[in-house]
């Protein structure tokens, strides 16, 4: 089986609340399965060809450094993100990283700043950040299974009518606080709002992402099943107290 | 009309007393209601007193008890908040505790711990001379938003107490960046050489030049984003230090040894205290008590004397064995905590207590921003590892994505069967818990093995 290629983009910016557990989390489900996996880490200033990796992932970062980020999305960076999108590369963009892979942001005082718009979707800023625990179900496609994360975001996030949600919320906020969605899906990304890290506390989602982009290369692909004793009770305890909420 | 100030101090100290009575520590209940009844009560209560302030997000209690030695060692007549009630409402208590019913402190020096953003509310009233700003790491996002949120209550800290001299970490790109918005003098303090020689893994919470948004280099880099950075784009550097660790001796389990600068010349420190971010935390020290005019004598020697405080690498005895308890709250701090654990020669049991109540921080992804990994690649000087608190599963969970086996991490919820097991086969144990689950072990400590409670 080929060697599969996951790439971090701007690692050392974007790397809120854990979100690179996410790669971890990849990585050793590959590794356990005896299955070969490669992490690159792509930076500002530097670049890539989107046909290299199969799985992208961009994770959140804060809000003073966003300007060296789109300095750099604007060139040749962003063109490659947007090429990759298209050609159905599986990505994983949480939280910041989510926002910019939309149309734009648009701050709470109406100063608009434009992002990719590799996927339909836009945020609008609020002074009233949305922090804490929450929980949200995947739609059948995508496994159905309940995710439990937590979200730190203060833009409420709007989809536009190609995009489906990741989830449908069931305690908490998600997209934007008021029609119910958390997250998106587009083509092959998976777009959330949860940190946590996203991936660990929710191993089929994880596993998922990993099928995803293994049948791409081999349509016939089965994933072994693992041990996932640790993270089903991490996963439980969650579930059971924001339940009781 | 205000609310008189003696009725004030009475109701305060009325409260604080029944809530001693009925055993519990507390100082927020008293304080709240001081800043209630009057919201001015540290201007009246703070005259004539010479207040020197820590803050920052790492380091801050280690610095306050250091400072405190200091004190001690030039026989200074002081206050200081113990407990870690450094919130406004904390400290107003302790100002009402040592003043007079009229309304006057008993000691000339206050020797203040105060939260990062209760700092603009404690200054816009009480007369602060001096102030330590420890460094500006990721701490507890939930609560701070981002870390240029912290960075603006500092400043707005500072920006009420104009005359006051300041001691800023020259290696904090972020911290430095306060000196050129400020009219204040200020001291740099920092270190002259790296830390360690291998580092744990990082992310770096500043890497981008504060100006011009270009890449930092460096000349070297201690921990996180402290080192000698600076910007090729726009020419912001780091500053050279006044009071300056030049060189580490030798660092081992129980203290660090240093050479020191002073502006006036150079020490060999035994700093009493292990662990490399502890070397910051002296240098900080050193800092202000040159501020204030301490002789280089008074400071090298109140850095050997001192002893640690609440949760920083504290030392009982329990069974006949050695626990420390070592507070983590963010991965900088725990990277530390990870960097001294990795080079202790003997083989110890770990225990980490995750809780995730309001004081701890109510998010707890930062342990995967800890390495963790760095403790299980100790091998077999990595005895045992328990994990407890009220997020254990995810602590587990995270061990087992360090690449622990999971046969090898116990969950132990009950704190009690806990001290218990991990003392049995008199193998040191190092226990590295959260703010409240600190709180909770420490109390039972003191409830099983009469341990002194904290607030004594």
């Amino acid at each position: 089986m080929d060697t599969l290629k996951i790439c971090h983009l701007y690692p050392d910016t974007l790397n809120l609340y854990g979100d690179r557990g996410n790669i971890l989390c990849m990585k050793k489900r590959m590794e356990w399965r005896g299955l070969p996996v490669e992490i690159a880490e792509i930076s500002v200033g530097e670049h890539f060809d989107p046909y290299d990796y199969d799985i992208y992932f961009i994770g959140g970062g804060q809000d003073f450094e966003q300007e060296v980020l789109l300095k750099d999305l604007a060139g040749e960076k962003g063109t490659a993100i947007k090429r990759a999108v298209d050609e159905e590369k599986v990505f994983l963009t949480i939280c910041g990283g989510y926002q910019i892979l939309g149309n734009y942001y648009k701050t709470w005082d109406g100063v608009q700043c434009d992002f990719l718009g590799a996927i339909d979707v836009y945020t609008v800023g609020e002074k009233k950040r949305m922090v804490g625990d929450f929980m949200f179900r995947l739609s059948e496609e995508d496994g159905g299974s309940i995710v439990t994360g937590f979200e730190n975001h203060s833009g409420k996030t709007y989809l536009g009518k190609d995009v489906r949600p990741l989830g449908k919320i069931l305690r908490g906020h998600g997209n934007n606080g008021e029609d119910g969605t958390e997250g998106a899906r587009f083509k092959n990304v998976f777009a959330s709002y949860s940190h946590g890290p996203l991936l660990p506390k929710n191993p089929k989602l994880c596993d998922f992402i990993l099928k995803t982009a293994l049948a791409r290369k081999d349509p016939n692909i089965s994933l072994k099943a693992l041990d996932d004793t640790f993270e089903n009770r991490a996963a439980a305890f969650m579930e059971k107290r924001l339940s009781a909420e | 009309m205000k609310f008189p100030i003696s009725i004030t101090i009475l109701l305060c100290r009325f409260a604080r007393f029944l809530l001693r009575r009925l055993g519990r520590g507390g100082t927020n209940v008293p304080g709240t209601l001081a800043l209630k009844l009057r919201p001015d009560i540290l201007k009246t209560l703070s005259k004539d007193v010479t207040i020197v302030l820590v803050t920052g997000t790492n380091g801050k209690t280690t610095i306050t008890r250091m400072i405190e030695q200091c004190f001690r060692e030039a026989g200074f007549s002081y206050f200081t908040n113990r407990s870690g009630a450094n919130m406004d409402t904390g400290i107003a208590a302790e100002f009402v505790v040592n003043s007079t019913v009229r309304g006057k402190c008993q000691y000339p020096y206050a020797l203040i711990e105060c939260d990062e953003l209760a700092f603009r509310k404690v200054s816009r009233y009480a007369n602060v001379k001096y102030v330590v700003v420890s460094n500006i790491f990721r701490d507890q996002l939930d609560r701070y938003g981002e870390i240029t949120h912290t960075l603006t209550g500092i400043f707005d800290g500072i920006h009420n107490i104009p005359d006051a001299t300041v001691c800023l970490n020259a290696d904090c790109s972020l911290s430095t960046s306060l000196h050129e918005r400020l009219p204040n003098k200020v001291i740099f303090y920092g270190l002259n050489c790296p830390l360690y020689k291998d580092r744990v893994k990082e992310v770096s919470d500043a890497p981008y030049c504060i100006h011009c948004g270009k890449a930092y280099r460096y000349d070297y880099v201690t921990y996180g984003h402290l080192g000698k950075y600076f910007c090729e784009n726009c020419g912001y550097r780091r500053p050279e230090p006044a009071v300056a660790v030049e060189e580490i001796l030798s660092m081992d389990a129980d203290s660090t040894t240093v050479r020191l600068k002073f502006p006036d010349g150079e020490h060999k420190v035994k700093i009493n205290l292990p662990g490399g971010y502890n070397v910051y935390n002296a240098a900080a020290a050193a800092a202000v008590g040159t501020a204030m005019g301490l002789s280089d004598e008074t400071v090298t020697a109140a850095l050997e004397h001192f002893e640690c405080g609440f949760g920083r690498m504290e030392k009982v005895t329990i069974n006949d064995t050695d626990v420390r308890m070592i507070l983590v709250k963010n991965p900088a701090g725990a990277n530390q905590v990870l960097s001294f654990l990795y080079n202790i020669e003997d083989p110890a049991v770990f225990v980490v207590g995750l809780n995730d109540r309001y004081a701890d921080g109510t998010d707890i992804s930062w342990i995967w921003d800890a390495d963790f990994e760095k403790l299980v690649s100790m091998g077999d000087r990595l005895h045992r590892v328990v994990v407890t608190g009220i997020r254990a599963d995810e602590m587990a969970m995270r061990f087992k994505y360090a690449g622990l086996d999971p046969q090898k991490i116990d969950i132990i919820r009950d704190y009690s069967e806990l001290l218990r097991s991990v003392t049995k086969e008199h193998i040191p144990v190092f226990i590295m818990p959260t703010y409240t689950a600190m709180l909770s072990i420490r109390e039972l400590m003191s409830r099983e093995y009469h341990i002194k409670e904290f607030w004594k």
